[in-house]
């Protein structure tokens, strides 16, 4: 039955909706959640200072007019990382197109269990081929920024800088979530 | 109208969905006594599975993190097959700590982190 929920997700995030939903399914381990972002709202600055796979860190407004997919994620979650081949995937399909994909590497627990460490998630990267640039979030303030739930979680961005479609949940290649945020993507590169 | 009471009702079971999954809890602690100390013993509830990736951990009052495991995993070892134990020393009456463990339900797709004052 659940499974039935999440295209649902990835549906009414579309339709502006997707916060109720994400909020209702995530009520059994979050206290006070706050609004989530409008679709169509400006996307929010992330102020990460450090990156991997990238020369500087990047900043939203350096993006403006190409789309921005950021991929909200930690290496010790199994469904983030059997995700990651479809990331790779859009990657290598739409960089060239103008798509810059962005993993915003967020810990869940605290700097103990290792995810807060640069040279694990450099591993992780190399792991899993994973080539476009990573955000180290160890404060969580994007997460937040972002009013995100759940890894992994997805936020695809336009050419002028808005939030255009949010979801969360694992995906495969060329399974009917793939297929929905390639068809985002190709959407949004085509404005 | 037919379109709008569609989407109601594809609103409403979403919501409903998502409201089964909130009114039971994930997890629970249990005490068990022998020899001595104290095994806590972290349960998931059915359709819940705890991720061995990051092993559940419990923090106590004066600083000391205690982690829960087991050897028991899946085959691709990304969750516990049996319920992950972690020992105190003493036989203690009374637990306090805070827990943390990352869970996934079966059919959410998503991992999520529980947070539990013991």
């Amino acid at each position: 039955m659940l499974r039935a929920s999440i295209p649902f997700l990835f549906a009414f995030g579309a339709a502006g909706a997707g916060s109720l939903a994400l909020e209702s399914a995530g009520r059994a381990h979050s206290r006070e959640l706050p609004p989530a972002p409008e679709i169509g709202r400006p996307a929010p600055a992330w102020h990460n200072q450090s990156w991997l796979n990238a020369g500087h860190p990047l900043t939203l407004e350096e993006l403006r007019g190409r789309v921005v997919l950021l991929n909200f994620w930690v290496f010790t979650c199994y469904n983030c990382t059997n995700t990651v081949p479809s990331l790779v995937d859009f990657d290598r399909k739409y960089r060239d197109r103008g798509l810059t994909l962005i993993g915003i590497h967020t810990p869940e627990f605290p700097p103990y269990a290792g995810e807060h460490d640069r040279a694990n998630v450099e591993r992780a990267l190399g792991q899993y081929g994973i080539r476009y640039p990573n955000a180290q979030d160890n404060d969580s303030r994007t997460w937040e920024l972002y009013h995100i739930r759940f890894w992994p979680s997805f936020v695809l961005i336009d050419k002028r800088g808005n939030i255009r479609y949010e979801g969360a949940g694992e995906f495969h290649l060329n399974d009917g979530n793939y297929q929905l945020w390639q068809r985002r993507i190709e959407e949004l590169l085509a404005e | 109208m037919t379109a709008r009471l569609f989407a109601l009702g594809l609103l409403a079971l979403a919501l409903g969905c998502g409201g089964a999954a909130g009114r039971s809890a994930p997890l629970r602690v249990d005490r068990q006594l022998s020899g001595g100390a104290t095994t806590l013993v972290l349960v998931a509830a059915p359709g819940v599975r705890i991720n061995a990736r990051v092993k559940p951990s419990l923090e106590l009052p004066d600083g000391t993190v205690l982690r829960f495991d087991s050897p028991h995993l899946t085959a691709d070892s990304a969750y516990f097959t049996r319920p992950p134990t972690t020992v105190l020393s003493g036989s203690e009456r009374s637990v306090a700590g805070t827990l943390r463990a990352s869970v996934c339900s079966e059919h959410e797709l998503v991992c999520r982190t529980v947070t539990l004052e013991l």
